[in-house]
């Protein structure tokens, strides 16, 4: 029973990142209408954003994860600017094996430019844990899990307030009419992934402490993230939340029974499942 | 071009074909990467019956490629079965997972038909890893040594492998012109036009996808066995990878234009020798060059020819034709 509690604690805390790096993918494709095979690699360069900024200026993962936000998303508008803006309107054939491009160019180029090296960081509080009542919260956990609830509440906010926010869900929801009011749809699709592969960097960024970096890291997560996002309803952020948190949940309840290569087989089955029976999402989002 | 010359330009093609082997050493690497244009040719003609005819972007043929793979190669470890027979059996297990996936991925389309066939072939990628005690798991299988048998697939020379390949090719390609030209063809087109459409005119929309996925994964798990038997040993992220066979099928369809017979052909004969000179002469000097070489390939080509290089023939035609 304790095991169980303590696996459903530790599934909330992963989970937290798993919604935020996916909120990011969610963005684009409720903005753009294009699934971002490549967002899984925006990770990669946040963590190694984040690890440079460790390695040789003393940052903690945690501090350097807004910068990295800001590097990987100016990247990614200036990706949007020269590559997906070309493909906006081409079938599906041509955006999905766009981006499947741009995920073999960034995978290789990090391999080019970085070395296949695993790296690590090293912080005081990688090792600790906190003890609340019978069970145990490692302390990387918990600040990649608040990091992450900030970050995402930002970004709820900045969509619900400001006026850039609100020009984008307009784009979302409708293009056209949102260019007959005088909204610069290639400017919001440009902030919109922008935003969300600089999420995506940002939850890079604040998983380092507990994790080692790769050229190849992206790989682990792109069909976690795709389950997260399709679990909640493409293109719904509060589904990613929940998909994030569920998936988190699930992976760490089936580390109890299953070895750790199987509980990715669960994942998938449940992905496949929710894409067959409900291809709108669990929590039923329209978009 | 019209009808014969199309045919004369084939058979010239074909004739070349045939004698390319003449020309080149028996055990040498051209031949192997000749063998291997017409092996992928295949795959990709294979994926072209749902990807093109059905316009379902399948990310997942990895799945009965490895299939194919496996079952002939068990087969012929643990009941000495020839490669031959395991083939028709790989085929088989390849058309039944095919007609399971089909199932609940039928009512999907584009990006989501991607993503799920994508989680799907990953699905058989971790199973083959995990259950060692079927498929020897991550250390992979080797095939048994046999001496040069046609009988047991089995040769020293790539010489046969070549020609099987051809074959393979030729046949693949033969049964997708037919589809094409087929009521199970225009049945695909009607359906890959408007779905809703076809339903009304009195197509059964789920047959005809799941009609035309269970063909292509047949073919798809049969030339699971042709490379196993020409590479002699094989892993499971190589055959159920998603980057090494999934997406490279795809990729050569749509380089070459998806949809038409000539397609997967024109796009294998360019993807396949790139790829093997970007690792013979760029991956020697840096890890990870060819990879990024071949990405901005990829995006040049979506980029500049969406449609496919076989797109560009078809344009100059018509130039020529307006011309006269």
């Amino acid at each position: 029973m304790l095991a169980l509690i303590q696996a459903l604690a530790d599934g909330v805390m992963i989970g937290g990142v798993y919604a935020v790096i996916s909120i990011g993918l969610t963005l684009v494709f409720g903005v753009m209408g294009i699934v971002n095979f490549a967002q899984a690699e925006f990770l990669m360069l946040g963590m190694f954003a984040a690890w440079f900024l460790w390695a040789y200026v003393g940052l903690d993962p945690l501090l350097a994860a807004p910068i990295a936000f800001v590097l990987v998303g100016g990247l990614g508008m200036l990706t949007q600017e020269l590559l997906l803006r070309r493909v906006m309107h081409a079938p599906p054939v041509a955006q999905i094996f766009l981006t499947v491009g741009l995920l073999i160019v960034l995978e290789n180029g990090a391999l080019l430019v970085f070395g296949s090296d695993y790296r690590s960081v090293s912080t005081p509080y990688q090792a600790q844990a906190l003890k609340l009542g019978p069970i145990f919260v490692s302390v990387p956990y918990l600040l990649a899990f608040v990091a992450s609830a900030i970050s995402g509440l930002a970004l709820w906010f900045f969509l619900r307030a400001s006026p850039y926010g609100r020009a984008m869900r307009a784009t979302a929801q409708d293009p056209m009419a949102a260019r007959l009011s005088g909204i610069d749809a290639d400017a919001m699709r440009r902030l919109a992934f922008g935003l969300g592969v600089g999420l995506t960097a940002f939850g890079g960024a604040v998983i380092l402490p507990y994790l080692t970096v790769s050229p190849t890291v992206g790989g682990q997560f792109v069909v976690l993230m795709f389950t997260v996002v399709v679990i909640g309803g493409l293109g719904s952020i509060a589904g990613a939340v929940v998909g994030g948190l569920f998936v988190g949940i699930v992976q760490s309840l089936s580390g109890l029974v299953f070895p750790i290569q199987l509980q990715n087989l669960v994942l998938f089955c449940v992905f496949i499942a929710v894409l067959a029976l409900r291809p709108e999402g669990l929590l039923g989002a329209r978009r | 071009m019209t009808r014969p010359t199309k045919l004369a330009a084939a058979a010239l093609a074909l004739l070349a074909a045939l004698c390319l082997p003449l020309g080149l050493d028996h055990q040498g690497y051209a031949i192997r990467v000749a063998t291997l244009v017409f092996l992928f040719g295949a795959m990709a003609q294979s994926w072209n019956v749902v990807g093109g005819l059905a316009n379902q972007m399948s990310l997942g043929h990895a799945a009965f490629f490895g299939i194919g793979a496996y079952t002939s190669t068990l087969l012929l470890i643990h009941a000495g079965l020839s490669p031959w027979l395991g083939m028709l059996a790989g085929g088989v297990l390849g058309g039944l997972a095919a007609a399971l996936i089909s199932l609940p991925t039928m009512r999907l389309s584009g990006h989501y038909f991607a993503l799920a066939t994508l989680a799907f072939g990953e699905v058989m990628r971790v199973v083959a890893n995990s259950w060692a005690g079927l498929t020897g798991g991550p250390v992979g299988l080797s095939v048994p040594f046999a001496p040069d048998s046609l009988a047991l697939f089995n040769f020293k020379s790539t010489v046969p492998h070549y020609y099987i390949a051809l074959a393979a090719l030729c046949l693949v390609t033969a049964i997708f012109v037919w589809i094409r030209n087929s009521a199970l063809g225009y049945r695909l087109r009607a359906v890959r036009e408007n779905v809703d459409a076809a339903e009304v005119v009195g197509v059964d929309t789920a047959r005809t996808k799941l009609v035309a996925a269970v063909i292509s994964g047949v073919l798809m798990a049969m030339t699971g066995t042709l490379y196993a038997q020409l590479n002699f040993f094989f892993d499971p992220d190589t055959v159920f990878g998603a980057a090494p066979i999934s997406i490279r099928v795809a990729l050569i369809a749509i380089v070459g234009g998806v949809g038409t017979a000539i397609g997967p052909i024109v796009g294998a004969l360019v993807i396949i020798p790139l790829e093997e000179a970007a690792n013979l002469f760029l991956s020697s000097q840096v890890a990870g060059l060819s990879g990024f070489a071949y990405g901005l390939i990829l995006i040049a080509v979506i980029l500049v020819q969406p449609h496919g290089l076989a797109a560009i023939g078809r344009r100059f035609q018509r130039k020529s034709k307006g011309a006269s």
